[in-house]
């Protein structure tokens, strides 16, 4: 269930170890910081089939330089396939008080083409205490992502977190189903409780998705619903 | 446990050597850094002692002595041990990187430094987060002149917060999501209490206010979830010192805490305050004080009954609570409080944000000031005792409002006793004025200023890492203007050198190792530079100590030899 | 310097008298509270008190019931100081009234400013009396009590300067047979 714990951060090290080296004239090292934040740990039930999915950011690195470690997946359990897989390695820069750039590389493997593409992005906090991630993608199909999480807290331990992802294709890239300019949607609501501080906290939710425009009728041709409905359980993990 | 009677006075009959301090008593202490068990009554876990023990050691030494203490290092990480509060030569004062290189381990360093001072202070390994792990004492520096005060019983009171996680797991938690450990922000039941009470439309607006600087009103403690100890020992552990009815006894109380503030009581009981960081102040008898990390306050107090005292330190967010008892004989109690509502900081406490300025914040401000019920919105019936009205409607006397914080902020201390006397800043005279009264030769500004949500804490927006030493000359007297533009309290602390807060009090004005600058104020502080060398300046809270609000202070010029550079401050 | 080095129970006298009337002399009566004044002619020895920051010398002090003594007080401290005789719970309930001479600016740490004592006594209409059961002197300043003790009584010499008494600037009166 936690292989991608199994770190490969390796490369992620490698580039910091260049980039650490104190600046400052006064310069203290600075101890490098990292973590784990695995926002969805989860299996989807659903009425065309269930779904494991998982999505995480493993960062290092330092207030100046992160280096992210960023991955989704979706696994459909009857097909036993990746129905997306993917991996980016973004580095982030500081911009502004609550927001940082984003540069990187963003690699698809799922059943099926794989894609590579460049990264270029915000990541950050919104007023209201919204976190965002604004990313273009830069490739043969390029696409724009959105995505956006609210943690309300109902009690100090209980919260519930509403989520937004809208993917838009600007190019048809058919062997994954997208149609130029014909967006992706998910939402998500996850009721979670902090078990052991906030290293663990497991959830309960629903989680919707769809596709419109042109994804919607390539979707259709295939015979397959352009939107579906899942309950989920799954776990934060924090470490 | 009994740290025994006071043995004043005891060791100084070689102090009358005359010139060559030297030839006054001189002692050799052993110290060992050990990896300790910490049991809080609450949680167990390794953290770290000295001499193999958990609870903190009491190092007494005599003013005038030539002290050597070897210091051993029984970790497998450097360590360092900082004597806080202390004037000695710049490479004894124990900061690694800046007075010397540190202690590595299996290795013992020989410190050696003359006792010019007297008083209650402390020290702490330098370290990491070894200091916040456990690694701190209690110094008691037995004055050579008879004391300004008069006890029969002599207890060290050193509080500390002691967290089930490690310091460098705080400090990566912290900067992965700086609310990790606070457990009292304000949630959907909290919006419907306020609701209920102000209505919908102004609760939501105040969230709004709120959310959209993306701040806490909560965010009084960055780190919650610890255990107070006092002398290592947990509220249910229950350190106890003993009395005999009517005896005056000397607590020496020392917030040894990594980030907690403490407002301590021992209801049924004034204490009277004598010594603030180690300097006799004129005595203010008080209610309740609040301790800042780092501060010290030794206070008598007089139990005339044959009963149990509890004494009683809530940390400043109300999360947790320190708790001893003075009794008559071991094993009684008395009455353990309920920790009053948390507070929840103004817009007040934001006002000197450059960010904020724009801001129309004047409904809340104005809020903030009815809360303070000063003036003429206080009915007669209201006088708190000692105070009355003047004829030109002015109230004189009985607590006013503090002006260390900023009016109408939500951290303003408020005594637990109706009428109470809560201790400020303002109430701290120099019972010995160590220097005289001069015009500063300099300002120097320091604004207090952070990213929380980045935990990045700085000053003048830039963090050590990134920051020029603060050069100083050897013989200025330098005023520091502090400007708190964040929302927390910072406890400044300068090594070496005195911090002279200026409380109106002119040549009294109290001498501290450790100021508190409250979020929304501007305090002054002044220096008088007798120390050549190098030395650490940072806020004492240990995470934003290691996350950036720290300085180098590079003395230029003055007597080049350590025993030289000593005689100012002897002297004094 | 100051003019006037000694103030015979100056400004305190004055809350004292006002406010509190005859708590530190003695409510329960000149014989069975604190004793009452003496005159010159009664008195069978005298004693010198110095007082420094913040204790006295002799810090106890045994007596014959009844005996009527002489006091002669020097201030060699560099705070303001009060030698006062009464009874521990006249010392506590004088304390507020000192601090309200604080709060005033009438009691400056290092001295009595007569100014402000004016002007508190214009304000607040308390007149301005003798004690003869205390003496507040400045730094430097001397003072002289005659005092004629009761047969029986629970007493102590105290400086009831804020702070002072509860830091320990007390002493006992034993009263002997």
């Amino acid at each position: 269930m936690t292989t991608w714990t199994n770190a490969r951060g390796a490369p992620a090290l490698a580039m910091l170890a260049a980039l650490a080296a104190p600046a400052g004239p006064d310069a203290r090292a600075e101890p490098l910081i990292w973590g784990i934040q695995v926002e969805q740990a989860e299996y989807r039930l659903g009425e065309d089939g269930d779904v494991a999915a998982w999505d995480f950011d493993a960062f290092v690195g330092t207030d100046e330089l992160k280096v992210v470690w960023r991955s989704e997946a979706e696994f459909a359990i009857d097909e036993e396939a990746f129905e997306t897989l993917e991996n980016q390695l973004r580095v982030q820069v500081p911009v502004s008080t609550f927001f940082d750039a984003v540069a990187g590389i963003r690699v698809d493997t799922p059943e099926g083409a794989n894609r590579v593409h460049a990264v270029l992005g915000l990541h950050g906090l919104a007023p209201q205490w919204i976190e965002v991630d604004a990313d273009v993608f830069l490739s043969d199909h390029p696409a724009f992502r959105f995505e956006a999480e609210y943690e309300g807290l109902i009690t100090n331990r209980i919260t519930l977190t509403p989520s937004i992802e809208v993917d838009l294709p600007f190019t048809d890239d058919a062997p994954l189903g997208q149609g130029a300019w014909g967006p992706k949607l998910e939402l998500g609501l996850r009721l979670s409780y902090d078990l052991v501080d906030r290293a663990v906290s497991p959830y309960l939710g629903v989680y919707y998705e769809r596709v419109f425009g042109e994804s919607s009728l390539l979707a259709s041709r295939e015979g397959k619903d352009p939107g579906a409905v899942y309950f989920v359980a799954g776990t934060r993990l924090m470490f | 446990m009994s740290y025994g009677t006071p043995a004043r006075a005891a060791l100084l009959a070689a102090g009358l050597g005359l010139a060559i301090s030297s030839a006054a008593a001189a002692g050799t202490y052993d110290l060992t850094v050990d990896y300790v068990t910490i049991d809080t009554g609450d949680f167990t876990r390794t953290g770290i002692g000295y001499n193999g023990a958990s609870t903190p050691p009491v190092l007494r030494f005599a003013e005038g002595e030539e002290v050597t203490i070897n210091v051993t290092n029984n970790l497998d990480v450097d360590t360092s041990v900082h004597w806080h509060g202390l004037i000695l030569p710049y490479r004894q004062d124990g900061v690694p990187k800046i007075s010397y290189p540190g202690i590595r381990p299996g290795e013992t360093f020989t410190y050696r430094f003359p006792i010019v001072q007297g008083g209650t202070y402390w020290f702490h390994s330098h370290s990491g987060f070894q200091e916040p792990d456990g690694a701190f004492g209690a110094l008691i520096l037995e004055p050579k002149a008879r004391e300004k005060y008069r006890y029969d019983r002599d207890y060290v009171v050193q509080l500390t917060d002691a967290h089930p996680h490690r310091g460098d797991r705080i400090m990566r938690n912290l900067k992965m999501m700086p609310d990790y450990y606070n457990r009292q922000q304000r949630t959907l039941l909290d919006l419907i209490g306020d609701a209920s009470e102000k209505g919908l439309g102004a609760a939501l607006s105040d969230r709004a206010d709120w959310g959209g600087m993306r701040m806490m009103p909560t965010d009084i403690e960055d780190l919650q979830g610890f255990t107070p100890l006092i002398n290592g020992k947990g509220p249910e552990q229950n350190w106890t010192g003993l009395f005999e009815p009517g005896e005056r006894i000397r607590l020496r109380f020392i917030n040894s805490s990594a980030m907690t503030f403490f407002d301590i009581r021992i209801p049924g009981l004034k204490m009277t305050v004598v010594q603030a960081d180690g300097n006799d102040v004129l005595p203010v008898p008080v209610d309740e004080l609040r301790i800042a990390v780092a501060e010290t306050y030794d206070v008598i107090v007089r139990p005339r009954e044959d009963r149990a005292f509890t004494i009683f330190a809530e940390s400043m967010g109300r999360t947790a609570f320190a708790r001893g008892t003075l009794a008559p004989r071991a094993g009684m109690e008395a009455e353990v409080w309920e920790l009053r509502a948390p507070p929840l900081l103004t817009m007040a406490d934001m006002a000197l944000d450059p960010a904020m300025a724009g801001m129309d914040h004047g409904a809340m401000m104005m809020e903030g000031d009815a809360a303070s019920g000063h003036g003429a919105m206080m009915k007669d019936a209201d006088l708190p005792p000692g105070a009355h009205r003047m004829p030109d409607g002015s109230i004189m006397g009985g607590p006013g409002e503090d002006p260390f914080y900023a009016a109408g902020s939500g951290v303003t201390p408020e005594p637990a006793m109706k009428h109470g006397r809560f201790l400020s800043y303002k109430d701290l005279k120099a019972a010995d004025p160590l220097y005289p009264d001069r015009e500063a030769t300099r300002e120097i500004e320091l604004r207090l200023t952070g990213n929380m949500e980045r935990y990045i804490w700085s000053i003048n927006g830039v963090k050590y890492a990134d920051a020029e030493p603060i050069r100083l000359q050897y013989g200025e007297r330098v005023r520091f203007k502090f400007v708190n533009e964040t929302m927390m309290t910072h406890p400044m602390h300068l090594h070496g050198m005195w911090t002279i807060i200026d409380n109106g009090t002119g040549e009294r004005d109290p001498i501290k190792h450790t100021v508190s600058i409250a979020p929304g104020t501007v305090v002054y502080t002044e220096t008088e530079v007798d120390a050549p060398g190098q030395w650490a300046f940072h806020c004492h809270l240990s995470y934003h100590a290691e996350s950036g609000m720290f300085r180098k202070v590079i003395v230029e010029g003055g007597p080049t030899t350590d025993r030289a550079a000593l005689a100012p401050a002897s002297g004094g | 310097m100051f003019l006037l080095k000694t103030i015979p129970a100056l400004a305190a006298a004055a809350l004292l008298a006002t406010t509190l009337p005859a708590a530190a002399v003695g409510e329960h009566g000149q014989g069975g509270g604190a004793g009452k004044p003496g005159k010159a002619s009664q008195v069978t020895r005298t004693i010198a008190v110095t007082m420094y920051d913040n204790y006295y010398e002799p810090e106890a002090i045994t007596l014959k019931e009844g005996e009527t003594v002489r006091f002669v007080i020097t201030n060699k401290g560099a705070l303001v100081h009060e030698f006062n005789i009464g009874t521990p719970e006249a010392h506590v309930a004088h304390a507020p009234e000192m601090q309200m001479m604080v709060d005033h600016g009438v009691l400056e740490p290092d001295r009595i400013n007569r100014d402000m004592a004016k002007q508190m006594q214009a304000s607040m209409g308390h007149g301005m009396h003798d004690a003869p059961n205390s003496v507040l002197l400045e730094p430097g300043g001397t003072g002289e009590i005659i005092w004629t003790f009761p047969e029986h009584a629970e007493l102590e010499f105290a400086c009831n300067v804020p702070g002072h008494y509860d830091a320990g600037m007390a002493g006992e009166i034993t009263l002997s047979h």
